[in-house]
């Protein structure tokens, strides 16, 4: 029993930074249409944000987080205006190039830190305890800027003019065009803040995984889990798959071991693929 | 075309002699090569068969990214029938293939239910659960360290003649057979109706199918024809090697088939075979020799969007661009200009 | 209905046809006969469009069977159903737009192009592949685009691209052709030429079931017309039976207001 709630409290954690991945993934394909290939080392790089200025050059945390999250976000605008704007019209074109500005990524990576893994100090010692599981504050940090991001990030979108522009883009790019919002505008914008959330999420985790180079590959494989079950364009779905993929993956990890629980993973996103290929809480298929 | 004066005349002998001087290029160059670079030589002979099998996977529009994992596959089933039941290896060779096919038909049933990106990431994930399979079970496939001690190819031994595969020279010349042999197969598969089907299928499949066209089932032959020749591919790999592992068939390395293709140009036969020769020389001789090893995967990724921004059609399109060029240059003058394609 | 006392080549029988909870076809029926040029007509969102994709097997009916020639066939594949000798074609210029013309039709060809897999490697197909060139070289000369079988699809006017989307369709040799808007987007003289090859091709033994919203090529070309409204059955006869029925009026000038509830 103890061991069944803590591995709820650790399957919490793991949702919360999947969540903020796959709903940047989700955010990205939603106004351009490419699939972003490179989002896990996005994850890498503000993950390596936090190795730099925090680990090795000692400035505050939650500095070095905030810090990942905005450069994070503006390598997305960069991959926007350099690669995914020019390729606006060939969604393979696109996948393709962020395959290739991952490869730059990765050895970049490797040039500035080594191929070993990055060590990060935890930002503190505390913990606590709920119900007799343990939770460290480093991980409740992630929960709870987790929770933070993507209220703000739901409150924005529904609120604000530009979320209803987003939207407008992501239904039907042409028709937002005529109604005189700017695409440009738009997808540097999603770009944005798709990018961020896969920053701050790497940035956030830094000090629990230890980084490497490499660490995106299984990133992007997570992340690809949860929007294909969560249905691709969908932010809510992304946000819900994310708890049942972490809480699948964590359980199936703790009982058996993590090879078998990649390999359940991914058989549940093929499933989805055969038998409801617009996700489980995707919008459902018109003639 | 007519051409006259004996400039013209040399160039269609040339021509007409084509496959006689390529195939004399092939014989003589690994006598030019250092050790190390016959080595490299062996492997690229193998990477053009996955590369062009793949491309056949394509025709029908479909992309996948599990290609190296079905590669893996052949080379798995190869290197097992040969260790553990003594099966020969040509013929093990051989079964690879069939196995790699046989694969990919049954996972034709969950994956051609879909289309375009999602065909892709189903791919994608269905590779991976192979992959992770091999990686799990230590019995029989040997779990992250792979197998290893994989039978040679069995050295030929006759009175006047004798043939160590071990040497990379022989090696290099068996696998130019085995290749040769596939890419005359896909070329005539292509150049053939179905060859016409599948590029119907790419490009309207509901017009095909209107005509009787079972597209289900002809992008289910595309998937296990290709598979079978990187089948090929991979047992060719794994019995010069002598060692598979989970790792050498990642997604990793399916970037590097990509990156061939679609910088090669998948529209014509050779494209890609220009895509993986170019690259490989670029990559072997004047990374190593400028020391930028490291910066592989770096200069890998900057061909990668430089070639899908600025040469969309690959560089098999660079061809016809100068040759036109260099018409419009001599404009007039006895140029040859018969379709190199 | 039934002059010659015959069973109908093609039947529709009680077809019903969702999408989530939106009814496009709703327990309709009608029946086609051999040697007719069939209109399938109605006012947008009538279910004409729905009921001619559930025929040609792009969707399964959700109730209802589709006999042809007395066999069920509801909810075959489409390659299955042209195997069988019914054929659809498309709106607009729907073509391999990156071939020739002539192996536009060539594909057409192929369900009459048999060969085995070995054969068409060594290339022994090569006597059914000649039959299959010289059939389609046939189709275009019926079409009378034979002059452009070399040239890119891409390079055809709008009206040829129309014609050929017919010929590739008529290439796989069916019993019943069925032409989605043939006339649509068509001007006079055009749709005059199309009518003309339409009957023709009537004439070399093909059913024609067209659906179409050029009211006046439907009436002067078909033989018996179907409409449809809100996914059933309105009135079916003669043209000018049609013409002047007030239902039909009413359903015509009642959509033109834009009440029309599915597209």
């Amino acid at each position: 029993m103890d061991l069944l709630w803590q591995t709820a409290v650790n399957a919490t954690y793991a949702a919360s930074y999947m969540a903020l991945i796959a709903v940047g993934l989700v955010m990205i394909f939603g106004v351009m249409g490419v699939i972003n290939f490179a989002h896990g080392e996005l994850y890498m790089v503000g993950a390596y944000c936090v190795v730099f200025l925090y680990a090795q050059e000692t400035f505050p945390f939650l500095l070095a987080v905030a810090a990942g999250l905005v450069f994070v976000g503006f390598v997305g605008i960069f991959m926007e205006r350099t690669m995914f704007r020019p390729l606006r019209d060939n969604p393979l074109g696109g996948l393709i190039a962020s395959i290739g500005f991952l490869l730059i990524l990765q050895t970049l990576a490797v040039f500035g830190f080594g191929r070993r893994m990055g060590h990060v100090p935890p930002s503190t010692q505390g913990k606590m305890e709920i119900f007799g599981a343990i939770l460290t504050y480093q991980r409740l940090f992630v929960i709870v800027a987790a929770v933070l991001l993507l209220a703000a990030l739901w409150a924005f979108l529904k609120r604000s003019k530009f979320g209803r522009a987003l939207r407008a883009c992501a239904q039907d790019a042409e028709a937002a065009s005529l109604q005189g919002i700017s695409m440009n505008q738009t997808a540097r914008v999603a770009m944005f803040i798709g990018a961020a959330l896969a920053g701050v999420a790497g940035a956030l985790t830094a000090p629990l995984v230890n980084p490497t180079p490499y660490i995106g590959h299984s990133i992007i494989v997570t992340a690809f889990i949860i929007i294909i079950v969560g249905g691709v364009g969908s932010l809510e779905g992304a946000v819900i798959a994310a708890v049942i993929y972490a809480f699948v993956h964590t359980f199936v990890t703790t009982f058996f071991d993590g090879v078998i629980a990649n390999i359940v993973g991914l058989a549940l996103m093929l499933a989805v693929l055969v038998t409801r290929p617009t996700g489980l809480f995707g919008a459902k298929e018109r003639a | 075309m007519s051409t006259a004066g004996p400039a013209g005349s040399i160039r269609r002998a040339v021509w007409r002699l084509r496959w006689v001087f390529l195939f004399a290029i092939l014989a003589a160059l690994p006598y030019m090569l250092s050790y190390s670079q016959q080595e490299i030589a062996v492997l690229l002979v193998i990477n053009v068969l996955l590369v062009c099998s793949y491309r056949l996977l394509t025709l029908t529009g479909e992309w996948s990214l599990g290609h190296v994992v079905i590669m893996g596959v052949g080379a798995y089933a190869s290197a097992l029938l040969a260790k553990q039941f003594g099966i020969p290896v040509p013929l093990s060779m051989l079964l690879g293939g069939c196995m790699a096919a046989a694969i990919a038909a049954l996972l034709s049933f969950p994956l051609f239910r879909m289309k375009g990106f999602y065909f892709l990431i189903g791919s994608f994930a269905a590779g991976e659960i192979i992959r992770l399979i091999w990686k799990r079970f230590t019995d029989p496939f040997g779990g992250p360290k792979g197998l290893k001690r994989i039978d040679p190819f069995p050295d030929i031994e006759t009175g006047f003649l004798s043939i160590d595969f071990y040497e990379p020279v022989n090696y290099y010349f068996l696998s130019l057979v085995v290749v040769s042999v596939s890419l005359f197969i896909l070329y005539r598969i292509e150049r053939s109706r179905i060859g016409l089907t599948f590029h119907a299928i790419h490009w309207q499949d509901r017009l095909a199918e209107s005509v009787g066209v079972d597209t289900f089932r002809y992008r289910t032959l595309a998937f296990v024809i290709a598979s079978f020749f990187a089948g090929i591919a991979g047992g060719l790999y794994a019995h010069y090697v002598g060692a598979v592992n989970p790792t050498r068939f990642s997604v990793d390395q399916m970037v590097y088939v990509l990156v061939w293709a679609v910088v090669g140009g998948t529209t014509t036969f050779h494209g890609p075979i220009l895509g993986v020769v170019v690259l490989t020389v670029i990559n072997e001789i004047v990374l190593r020799a400028l020391g930028l090893d490291t910066a592989r995967p770096l200069i890998y990724g900057a061909i990668l969007i430089l070639s899908v921004l600025y040469l969309p059609h690959g560089l098999e399109s660079l061809g016809p661009r100068l040759r036109t060029r260099w018409q419009l240059w001599r404009s007039g003058s006895a140029a040859g200009g018969r379709e190199l394609a | 209905m039934n002059p010659s006392g015959e069973r109908p080549i093609l039947e529709a029988r009680g077809l019903t046809r969702r999408f989530g909870g939106l009814v496009a076809v709703n327990n309709f029926s009608f029946s086609v006969h051999e040697g007719a040029i069939h209109g399938l007509i109605g006012p947008n969102g009538a279910g004409k469009t729905t009921t001619f994709n559930v025929i040609s097997g792009f969707y399964a009916p959700t109730a209802g069977q589709v006999l042809f020639r007395g066999l069920d066939i509801s909810g075959r594949k489409t390659s299955a159903l042209a195997a069988m000798g019914l054929v659809r074609t498309f709106q607009g210029s729907t073509l391999f737009q990156e071939f020739s013309v002539l192996d536009n039709v060539r594909v057409g060809r192929h369900l009459g192009a048999r060969a085995g897999f070995i054969g068409r490697l060594i290339g022994t197909d090569r006597l059914s592949e000649r039959a299959a060139d010289a059939k389609a070289m046939e189709t275009l000369d019926f079409f009378g685009l034979q002059e452009l079988a070399g040239e890119p699809v891409s390079n055809l006017p709008h009206g040829h691209q129309r014609m050929l989307g017919m010929a590739v369709a008529l290439a796989a040799e069916p019993r019943v052709l069925l032409l989605d808007e043939p006339f649509t987007g068509m001007n006079p003289e055009e749709t005059r030429r199309m009518m003309a090859l339409v009957r023709r091709i009537r004439d070399r033994g093909v059913t024609i079931i067209l659906v179409e919203h050029d009211m006046q090529a439907v009436m002067n070309l078909c033989d018996i017309i179907t409409v449809m409204n809100f996914g059933a059955l309105l009135v079916e006869g003669a043209p000018e039976m049609v013409r002047n029925d007030p239902a039909v009026i009413e359903a015509y000038l009642g959509s033109t207001d834009g009440a029309g509830h599915a597209s």
